[in-house]
């Protein structure tokens, strides 16, 4: 994966374009392990309600979050091109996060991603950390560590 | 030389010299006279300074030193052993297993130089050397081979009969008898090859008498970093020491004329028993003493076996190593079950022979998983024998008389669970010197013996190893306890009055809830039970305790046999998979609907003159519940101690050998239903239900 683009510049980062419903969302392709497709995924009872359960990784146990139940959207909806995105987590291990489509890999420079505009402070659990500019587009950039946490 | 590669061997041996020593020390204790015992500590205490000359570690070196010199007196019955020199001995060991602590954070020894001990150490090789300065001769000087005033070493080496006498058949020859020792230089490799070079260069002028240690054993390195020799030689001395010298990494050679009258036949034991330190801490390993209390009856036994040599048959491995060849058997295991079950659906392949490699290739499979199993266990004996020392401390530091017996050390468990259950151990013994036994005054009134009596006992049950930690004190006071609960807002008043035995003793288990009046150092602060609870539950197993007041209380530790791998019974639950440890399941029963009754409001069955709960799995695992109730109920009955409960399930699929995955960190578990989770044969994942929690 992280050789589609060798070019390396200062400052650049790479981000997996994703979509949740209409909006786009980038994802730090240095987090990024593995995209899978759809597959089983077995059931953990009791767990939160967000975690849709475990799946098999060739041989390894990973957890899989959908990440539009743990933001409040409505539950996610499987398709032809819905995939798991593996994020690889210090400590914590891989985890897998259910995207509605992967579009592509960007380059964005730092001064080519914004602050949120809106304010973070209304009590409200934020998940994004930057707002990144592709040409028209908008992509808002996933602060993994607030993905990840348990949020309450 | 960079040693920095030795130190995990040098962390793990001196460890083991560590606990040698505690456990001799223990036995001098009650025997103060036993030779054995006192040797084995010199030899000990000279092992370990060796190490840690070699290593470098100075302020080790120094205080195992003097440790030996004042043993060398006790030999040379110089010195009487008594209560003060025991308790000495117990902080030089406790000072030394700092070091070993430091060593082992920071790869370095620190910079306590336990003065006081050191000081104490010299008070009784002082009070010796005062009284008597005409019987300590040479002895005195023998163990100071490091000053390098008496490097003469071959002058007061303990040669056996037969050496004597060879030295004196040499002397009537005729030739004048040398006595000569060799210091090799300590960083020297191959230590061996040098004496043998010192060997053939000294006998191009001389010949060779006596060797000492024997020549075997300097073949064998079994020497630290010098040897003796005596010969006879026509030629001038110095033409011999030159060529001795002559050998690179040869330190330093000393050697001058011996007359055979000089040496006297000391304890003939010695020698061989020198050579025994290594090959006894082996024989320790596969043999361990049954109990430490029948330690000391035992232990002459056993050092006369360990006369001789036992050849060094064990391997020392990393344990990652290990779980590296552990997973790889996971992942051949998961392996084989995906070719089970496509053999076993595609009919393409329903060839005879091919179904025969199949099996064939179960069976191997099993095997290789049962042989790695058993690299990876260790007998629990290397936790549970620093107990005994611990006991004896706290004896001393409570005021009462107590009396530890344990059984079942050999009981073996993964390595992984040995090394955590220690503290949990730990915690427990500790519990029932505190607050189980009672003072010598109240065990009088209650007509107990004086001496509490506290047992550790270990042993397998099926898949499980179960750990009993037990005492002939107060038991619980569950009245008490209720008192505090209700103090603590924990519980009502109306609520405590309808609590069980069993949840009331659960309350100790509580986070903070402490029920020493007073802290002492050794319990009270409220952190104990709790802890030993989730430490054992984080190795996937469980503790309980049942107690009578006034008798006595016993604590059972249940432990898997393995983390790893286990046979399951998978069942179907809805359209879910679970795998349930065939170790717990006690029978599987098909209960017609109509046999439940209800106790309670809860549903029992009556089976064979037992009332058995059941558990609808599908209520617990949030699975909705069949369309229409079925006329009979498969359930699986498991079982821990004498507790039993009926699970049921909607179908049942088969034994399996699963491998036991974890769930990882991210999903939250505490409810604790599930241990894991499994792969199976055509990539599917199941879970795995802990059938502890359901009782």
């Amino acid at each position: 994966m992280a050789n589609i683009e060798s070019n390396e510049v200062a400052e650049k980062k790479q981000y997996i374009v994703v979509k949740l419903g209409s909006e786009q969302y980038g994802i730090d392709i240095s987090y990024v392990d593995n995209i899978v497709r759809m597959q089983k995924i077995t059931r953990v009872p009791k767990a939160q309600s967000y975690f849709k359960g475990i799946l098999n990784l060739r041989g390894e146990i990973v957890p899989v979050m959908s990440i539009r139940l743990k933001m409040g959207f409505s539950d996610d909806v499987f398709t032809d091109v819905s995939r798991i995105i593996i994020l690889k987590i210090e400590e914590q291990g891989k985890l897998g996060v259910i995207v509605d489509e992967v579009k592509e890999v960007v380059n964005l420079s730092s001064d080519e991603v914004d602050r949120p505009s809106h304010d973070t402070k209304d009590g409200k659990n934020t998940f994004i950390n930057g707002i990144g500019k592709n040409g028209d587009e908008l992509i808002s950039i996933f602060d993994i560590n607030a993905v990840v946490e348990e949020n309450y | 030389m960079d040693v920095s590669q030795y130190l995990e061997i040098f962390i793990d041996e001196t460890s083991e010299h560590i606990q040698n020593l505690s456990d001799n020390i223990m036995i001098l204790e009650n025997e103060p006279d036993n030779k054995d015992t006192i040797n084995e500590i010199f030899r000990t205490a000279h092992s370990l300074k060796g190490m840690a000359g070699t290593m470098g570690f100075k302020r080790m070196q120094h205080l195992t030193h003097d440790m030996e010199n004042v043993f060398q007196e006790v030999r040379n019955d110089a010195i009487k052993v008594d209560s003060d020199m025991i308790d000495l001995l117990f902080q030089c060991l406790d000072a030394i297993e700092g070091y070993l602590a430091i060593i082992k954070e920071t790869s370095d020894e620190g910079t306590n130089d336990n003065e006081a001990i050191i000081q104490k150490l010299n008070a009784f090789l002082n009070s010796v050397s005062d009284e008597a300065d005409s019987s300590a001769d040479v002895k005195t000087d023998a163990p100071a081979d490091t000053d390098a005033s008496s490097q003469e070493k071959y002058l007061s080496l303990d040669l056996d009969e037969s050496d004597i006498k060879k030295l004196k058949t040499a002397a009537d020859g005729g030739q004048k008898l040398y006595g000569m020792t060799v210091y090799v230089q300590k960083d020297c490799l191959l230590k061996a090859a040098r004496a043998f070079l010192v060997f053939k260069a000294v006998e191009e002028y001389a010949q060779i008498v006596v060797y000492s240690p024997s020549s075997q054993d300097i073949e064998d390195e079994k020497f630290d970093f010098d040897f003796s020799i005596f010969f006879t030689t026509d030629n001038d001395l110095d033409t011999v020491v030159k060529a001795a010298k002559g050998v690179s990494e040869i330190e330093n050679v000393v050697a001058g004329e011996v007359a055979p009258e000089d040496y006297q036949i000391e304890d003939a034991v010695i020698e061989t028993a020198e050579i025994s330190v290594k090959s006894s801490s082996n024989e320790k390993k596969t043999a361990p003493a049954v109990s430490s209390n029948t330690n000391s009856a035992q232990s002459p036994a056993t050092k006369k076996q360990s006369g001789k040599p036992v050849s060094n048959r064990t391997v020392r491995v990393d344990i990652e190593k290990l779980d590296a060849l552990m997973n790889q058997v996971s992942e051949l295991i998961i392996a084989k079950n995906s070719l089970v079950s496509l053999s076993s659906s595609e009919a393409g392949i329903q060839n005879q022979s091919y179904q025969e490699q199949i099996e064939y290739l179960e069976r191997i499979t099993t095997s290789l998983h049962e042989s790695v199993m058993k690299v990876r266990m260790v007998p629990i004996e290397s936790v549970v024998n620093k107990f005994p020392r611990m006991i004896r401390d706290l004896s001393r530091n409570l005021g009462k008389k107590m009396e530890l017996y344990m059984s079942g050390e050999e009981t073996e468990l993964d390595r992984t669970v040995v090394d955590q259950i220690g503290d949990p151990l730990q915690h427990l013994l500790r519990n029932s010197a505190d607050h189980g036994l009672e003072s010598a005054e109240i065990r009088k009134e209650r007509g107990k013996p004086e001496t509490g009596t506290i047992n550790l006992k270990a042993f397998q049950e099926g898949n499980n190893v179960i750990i009993e930690v037990s005492d002939d004190g107060n038991g619980i006071d569950t009245e008490a306890v209720k008192s505090k609960a209700i103090e603590r807002g924990i519980v009502t008043p109306e609520q405590a009055e309808n609590l069980s035995q069993k949840e009331i003793i659960d309350f100790l288990f509580m986070p903070s809830f402490s029920m020493a009046k007073e802290i002492t150092d050794i319990s009270g602060r409220g952190v104990g039970l709790d802890v030993v609870k989730s430490n054992i539950e984080a190795l996937g197993g469980d503790v309980e305790v049942k107690s009578k007041f006034g008798e006595g209380s016993v604590f059972t530790v249940r432990l898997p046999l393995t983390l790893a791998i286990i046979q399951a019974l998978m069942v179907e639950i809805g359209d879910e998979k679970y795998a349930i440890s065939l170790g717990s399941i006690s029978n599987i029963e098909d209960i017609p609907v109509s046999d439940i009754k209800y106790v309670e409001a809860k549903e029992v069955i009556h089976l064979r003159g037992a009332v058995i709960p059941i558990i609808r799995m599908n209520q617990i695992l949030d699975i909705a519940p069949p369309a229409e109730e079925p006329e009979s109920l498969t359930v699986v009955i498991v079982a821990k101690g004498d507790k039993q409960v009926g699970l049921v399930v909607d179908d049942l699929m088969g034994q399996q050998e699963i491998v036991i995955k974890s769930l990882g960190k991210f999903i939250d578990n505490s409810s604790k239903v599930i241990s894991g989770a499994t792969i199976l044969g055509d990539g599917e994942v199941a879970l795995i239900l802990d059938v502890n929690t359901l009782m």
